[in-house]
């Protein structure tokens, strides 16, 4: 059967089609060339004046695992805010910013986005989070997981041990732990916290292994680029939202010497400490460096305006913002010699002098950075905002006249302290395609989705073709996933479950008897509960895509 | 006959280091002497037939019954819930859509934790941290029992990551137990005998004189324990919710929690709930993943709606709430409220001794033993993977359940 989408203006990057009218052919899921004569067309949507992208991919939110259920235990009254009926074919739920998982499928697919990867999965977290995943309907899913502070990882680096064992290490973790890429997480920041260091900078040793967080972040980013890893390493670096962090994060870019580096949320990391209040912005530092860097790409983590609750892996920074915690309330914990948790609330306020600043700061870095194909749009959700404000931040930046009306209203002195209303730069739909589609695609080596050519995943959304392009962006008029139509008007059509992607390694599998014992001697359970089986996984209906490490662009 | 590696499924710790001989389905561990396996285990299956007020059945007959008393109830109550992810999902689908409520066995003890945790928070550990990393145990008033292999696992092992020497074990509470009292040569061990009602007086305390330092006291077990956690570099706090004084239990534990945070101002400190009996803490994730809210929560209204004190299980039934209460449990024979005045279902294990007393009774395996199965351990963190080593052709709570969907949606 095949169905004929006709007369929609298509925005495809990666193809390079810009606001073309193409007819788009959709057969068994996948988007196919234009058919032959002989072929008969089984359904044609006339979609005149519609507006028409793949799927929209997320590359950055935490959609699931411990720490999410943890703030979702701490919040009971954020959850009875919004609380959501069951229907004849949907399940009841609640929440926002930590939205109950059928929720979070249901409110991605009516926003347009087919894949959504969470960013943060612990080890020894992982069978936990990814059965849970299996539970958010529609999109595409996978994770990265977390290592850098793991003490089997640290003790090989302290033993100076050769960058062939630490790359079986790392294939082993993948493999084991089902992720798709690998996060670095404050560098041996947090298991420093477990020694007690209240703060860990780029070249400052751990007191218990003397190893600095730039040896951990050069072995493991020189790791993925030797497996040919589908991602580049995924970096939250040191100082996380330190007035001043921005020196830091210079030094990290320069720590990787040109070699490919995916840097998130760095919002919370492009903070400079001068001016009278010792907070103000290093947008400017970091976009220039990106723009030179061409190793670099990054996601934002935006913040907008209310309250949200944050949840980070980064024990020793979540602890040490706990001070802010609104309502008083927060948990951290130290987790399983791998990494830790930390969940605490926020409220952003747009009176507030900081968060204000931090507002402008995230914009400020989506205005300067200038290549669009090395920053992707996110709110780092739930920590910076939950996703639901996608389509108000992309009119922020596709409209300067909303955008200077919008920081009129923030702190007065931030708005000083800000070079926001001298930046004219208005994203144009190409762009947002790039930003929210193409670009993330591309950096995670994902081939079948984030476009619309020949033998791509049917995953489309078309939009009204609306002035408001918040009002466009937030109520897409279809939805399609694999083919299917899943939402029309901002109505779920039909429930449909996405696809679940790992990186598919190769690795010597001596590494296996060192593991072994470690796990016999410390950790209280085997190696062979630990690793994951994919027929575990197939027994909750996950469909798993492995995506080899063939990389050939690094 | 065979020697198969086994995870034990019958308490939160989930063991993967036993080995069982297996006879003719008959299990018998060769390597642990764990009190709560080797009880579990020899429970004798001889039959396992259905049954309908007590008389003798077949499964399909007692799964159309099942469903018919669900479509017929005003207020259904999902009770026990003793059972694996997956049979929590299978419940959970039909919970939301048939707007029942859903509590557990353990729950009365496990909401003085959680009660603590949505006022204050927490700073928590899990196993391996506790194994590996502290120099200071602190065990309050906690036998252990409920998680028979903690003390030996995980505060004597014989190996940590970073070698810590010789650990402190500090026991507060009315009793020492036995268990503790047999290592005392082996460890630094420190009893500090109180009886419970002076156990929060205790640890306010303490919270005071660390954080008023110019405060001063002569009270020598005060001194001493202060003493202690000033030298501590890593330490933690286990308390078992069930153990504390009922009353007063979720004041107690509000002020671990405070404590930890006051400790973590210039040390490390981290706490870990050793509550949790026939998987609350498994039921109780799935529950807030599916829906935002944690156990004792209704979908009457078609929301999820919490309250940990209105969706007792006890109160429901003694203020005649439900007409209906279907009580699972696929790990023990643990004994349920039947209340005559409404109809009663139990999902349990074939050896069930109330078996002939409920209005429906539907045998179900054990997670681990008839059918593999993920279920969380204490910490939360780790999930373990379970896998089927017999053949009796017990079905799963969640093959159970879902035939009970069909069924019910056949009916309508």
């Amino acid at each position: 059967m095949i169905t004929k989408l006709k007369n929609a203006k298509i925005y495809d990057p990666i193809n390079k089609i810009n606001g073309k009218i193409i007819d788009l052919y959709i057969k068994n899921g996948k988007i196919i060339e234009k058919p032959q004569r002989s072929e008969k067309i089984s359904k044609t949507i006339n979609l005149k004046n519609k507006i028409i992208m793949a799927g929209g991919i997320d590359i950055h939110s935490h959609i699931a695992g411990g720490k999410v259920n943890l703030a979702r235990l701490l919040l009971p009254e954020e959850h009875r805010k919004y609380l959501y009926s069951s229907s004849d074919k949907l399940r009841s739920g609640s929440g926002l910013g930590t939205c109950s998982s059928f929720h979070i499928g249901y409110k991605y697919a009516k926003l347009g986005y087919c894949a959504v990867f969470e960013p943060a999965v612990l080890p020894s977290n992982a069978r936990s989070a990814i059965i849970e995943m299996s539970d958010i309907p529609f999109i595409d899913k996978g994770t990265y997981t977390v290592l850098s502070n793991d003490d089997f990882l640290l003790k090989l680096i302290q033993k100076k041990t050769n960058q062939k064992k630490i790359n079986d290490y790392v294939a082993w973790i993948l493999n084991s732990t089902k992720g798709l890429g690998i996060k670095v997480v404050n560098p041996g920041g947090i298991n420093a916290f477990k020694f007690n260091q209240r703060e860990l900078d780029l070249d400052e040793k751990n007191i218990n292994y003397g190893i600095t967080p730039r040896s951990i972040l050069k072995t493991l980013t020189k790791s993925l680029i030797d497996l040919k890893a589908p991602h580049p390493i995924h970096v939250h670096g040191c100082n996380l939202g330190v007035p001043g962090n921005i020196n830091t994060t210079i030094k990290q870019i320069n720590a990787v010497q040109g070699k490919p580096m995916h840097l998130t949320h760095i919002q919370y990391h492009s903070y400079d400490n001068k001016g009278d209040k010792k907070f103000s912005s290093g947008a400017n530092i970091l976009a220039n460096s990106i723009n030179k860097n061409k190793n670099i790409t990054c996601d934002v983590g935006q913040i907008m305006f209310g309250q949200t609750v944050t949840a980070s892996a980064d024990t020793m920074s979540q602890y040490r913002n706990h001070h802010f915690a609104r309502p008083k309330k927060w948990i951290c914990a130290d987790i399983e010699c791998d990494a830790g948790c930390g969940i605490v609330p926020f409220e952003y306020e747009d009176k507030n002098f900081v968060n204000s600043l931090q507002w402008a700061i995230g914009l400020e870095l989506f205005l300067l950075i200038k290549d669009p194909w090395r920053i992707y749009l996110t709110t780092d959700h739930p920590n910076g905002a939950a996703f639901t404000a996608y389509p108000k931040l992309i009119k922020l930046l596709m409209d300067k006249t909303f955008r200077n009306n919008e920081l009129e209203k923030i702190n007065k002195q931030a708005q000083e302290h800000s070079v926001l209303k001298n930046l004219k730069r208005e994203y144009d739909l190409y762009e947002i395609a790039i930003l929210t589609r193409a670009g993330p695609a591309k950096v995670l080596g994902l081939k079948n989705i984030g476009h619309l050519g020949n033998g791509a995943n049917a995953n489309i959304t078309v939009y009204n073709n609306l002035k408001d392009k918040e009002e466009m962006f937030e109520k897409p008029f279809m939805v399609f996933k694999d083919g299917n139509l899943i939402v029309k008007n901002g109505k779920i059509q039909k429930i449909v479950n996405g696809k679940f992607y790992t990186a598919e390694t190769d690795f010597d599998k001596g590494i296996e008897k060192e593991i072994t014992s470690y796990f016999e001697n410390y950790m209280g359970r085997g190696i062979e509960s630990f690793k994951i089986q994919n027929q575990e996984l197939w027994d909750y209906g996950i469909e798993i895509e492995n995506i080899k490490c063939n990389r050939n662009d690094y | 006959m065979t020697n198969i590696n086994f995870t034990c499924p019958f308490c939160s710790l989930l063991c993967d280091d036993v080995q069982l001989k297996i006879k003719q389905n008959k299990l018998k561990p060769i390597n642990s002497g764990c009190s709560l396996l080797l009880s579990s285990l020899k429970k004798n299956i001889n039959e396992q037939f259905s049954r309908i007020n007590g008389k003798k059945t077949n499964i399909s007959e007692a799964i159309k019954k099942l469903s018919l008393l669900i479509n017929e109830s005003k207020s259904t109550l999902f009770a026990g819930m003793g059972t694996d992810i997956k049979g929590t999902r299978a419940a959970l689908d039909i919970i939301d859509k048939y707007k029942c409520i859903v509590d557990h066995f353990s729950s009365g003890s496990y909401v003085k934790t959680l009660k603590s945790l949505q006022e204050t928070g927490g700073f928590f550990l899990t196993l391996s941290e506790l194994k590996n990393r502290s120099d200071t145990i602190i065990v309050i008033q906690s036998t252990g029992e409920e998680v028979p292999r903690l003390f030996e696992k995980y505060l004597f092992p014989k190996n940590t990551i970073n070698n810590i020497k010789k650990r402190k074990i500090i026991f507060i509470g009315s009793k020492s137990p036995k268990f503790l009292q047999k290592k005392k040569k082996l460890i630094n061990f420190e009893f500090i005998k109180l009886e419970s009602v002076n156990l929060l007086n205790f640890i306010s305390s303490i919270r005071k004189f660390i954080n008023f330092k110019s405060l001063k006291t002569k009270d020598k077990k005060i001194l001493n324990l202060l003493n202690i956690l000033k030298k501590t570099k890593y330490g933690s706090i286990l308390w078992s919710a069930s153990e504390l004084q009922e009353d007063i239990s979720d004041i107690i534990i509000n002020e671990i929690n405070l404590l930890i945070q006051d400790l973590n101002k210039f040390t490390r400190f981290l706490g870990l709930s050793l509550s949790g009996s026939e998987h609350i803490l498994t039921v109780n994730e799935v529950l807030l993943w599916q829906t935002g809210f944690p156990i004792r929560t209704s979908f009457a209204n078609g929301f999820p709606m919490h309250d940990i004190n209105q969706f007792s299980t006890v109160k429901l039934l003694n203020n005649k709430e439900i007409d209906l209460a279907i009580w699972i449990n696929s790990f023990s024979e643990k004994r349920i409220i039947i209340n005559k005045k409404i109809k009663n279902v139990l999902i349990g294990i074939p050896s069930h001794p109330q078996k002939n007393n409920v209005d429906i009774f539907i045998p179900v395996g054990t997670p681990g033993l008839d059918h593999n199965s993920h279920l969380l351990r204490i910490d939360k963190v780790v999930t373990m993977p379970l896998k089927k080593i017999r053949n009796l052709s017990l079905p799963s709570v969640e093959e159970v359940l879902k035939k009970v969907k069909v069924s019910i949606t056949n009916d309508n």
